[in-house]
């Protein structure tokens, strides 16, 4: 049975949905790749804008692009240390 | 400062001991901070704040121990125009107590999980009146450290309870040891053998701690 994800897990789901694609994503690849609804996926991207693991620009055709800035890298690179130590301690 | 509770054969052992907790403290201290600065989390700023209290706690108790140890303490009393060495003592010995029962406060607040400042300074303040104005200081702490210590280890042993894995086990034995080091701690304000027994048990608490911030760090 699947357990519920945590903030941080879905953190990383997000990031990697960025990731995976390569460098400039539409919210809508996010949205299929990190299994949010729309309105968890606005709160996690004001988020993760506001923490600067990502960054929002546009197109020519004013679509919104994400990509990932090198403190999302660490993220996703740091995260199972993160997650563990935050478990150890009950942080998360 | 402490030293005369603690066995003449044991001066030395106890600076270098303290020495080590603090550096340990402080990586913890530092990986706790870099956590919050990913996350954002709260909870990581307190954890990252006691263990730098806890790190300042014991370079100051190191220090001192070794001033005393060296009689270095009487040349640093003329250096800073200061009479007594007791009172250069006594100041040093609350700068200690300070900074810990400040780690303690900043780690029990973090297991009630909730952000009202004003709990935090109520804590903080009860905590130093009683350090202050209590009738035996180093007793009180002691006392206060004890208690701090059982809410602080009774939350992690509910997380091990709650997710039981290695790592959560090894946190949750680690301040069970602390607890009771701090205990012996009470005692050894008039026996020398229980110093010796509550530092062996924080070297203990303080390896496992650094063993399972090793053990994150490699995943």
């Amino acid at each position: 049975m699947n357990r519920k994800r945590d903030r941080l897990q879905i953190i990383r789901d997000v990031l990697l949905a960025i990731q995976t694609k390569g460098q400039k994503v539409r919210p809508t690849h996010i949205l299929y790749r990190s299994n949010l609804s729309s309105d968890m996926l606005k709160q996690y991207i004001g988020d993760l804008l506001e923490k600067d693991f990502i960054i929002e620009e546009t197109d020519k055709k004013d679509n919104k692009l994400y990509s990932l800035t090198s403190k999302g890298f660490n993220y996703i690179k740091d995260y199972e240390s993160i997650k563990g130590f935050m478990e150890s301690y009950g942080l998360d | 400062m402490l030293s005369y509770m603690s066995p003449q054969w044991f001066n030395g052992y106890d600076v270098v001991l303290e020495l080590l907790f603090a550096v340990i403290t402080i990586i913890v201290a530092l990986f706790a901070y870099r956590t919050y600065k990913t996350t954002n989390l709260v909870y990581s700023k307190y954890l990252s704040l006691a263990f730098m209290f806890i790190g300042f706690s014991y370079i100051v108790q190191s220090v001192i121990n070794f001033l005393i140890l060296t009689n270095l303490n009487q040349s640093v009393c003329g250096f800073m125009k200061i009479n007594s060495i007791a009172y250069f003592n006594t100041i040093a010995m609350y700068v200690h107590m300070i900074f810990f029962t400040v780690c303690l406060v900043l780690l029990a607040y973090m297991t009630f999980k909730i952000e009202k400042k004003v709990i935090l300074f109520l804590l903080l303040a009860l905590s130093f009146i009683v350090l202050f104005f209590g009738s035996n200081s180093l007793y009180m702490f002691y006392l206060l450290s004890s208690i701090y210590l059982m809410i602080v280890s009774l939350y992690f042993v509910k997380n091990y309870l709650k997710n039981r894995k290695f790592t959560t086990m090894m946190i949750a034995i680690a301040f069970l040891f602390l607890l009771f080091g701090s205990i012996h701690f009470l005692f050894s304000v008039n026996h020398q053998l229980f110093y010796v027994i509550g530092h062996l048990l924080e070297f203990v608490a303080y390896v496992l701690i650094l063993i399972n911030l090793i053990m994150v760090r490699k995943k």
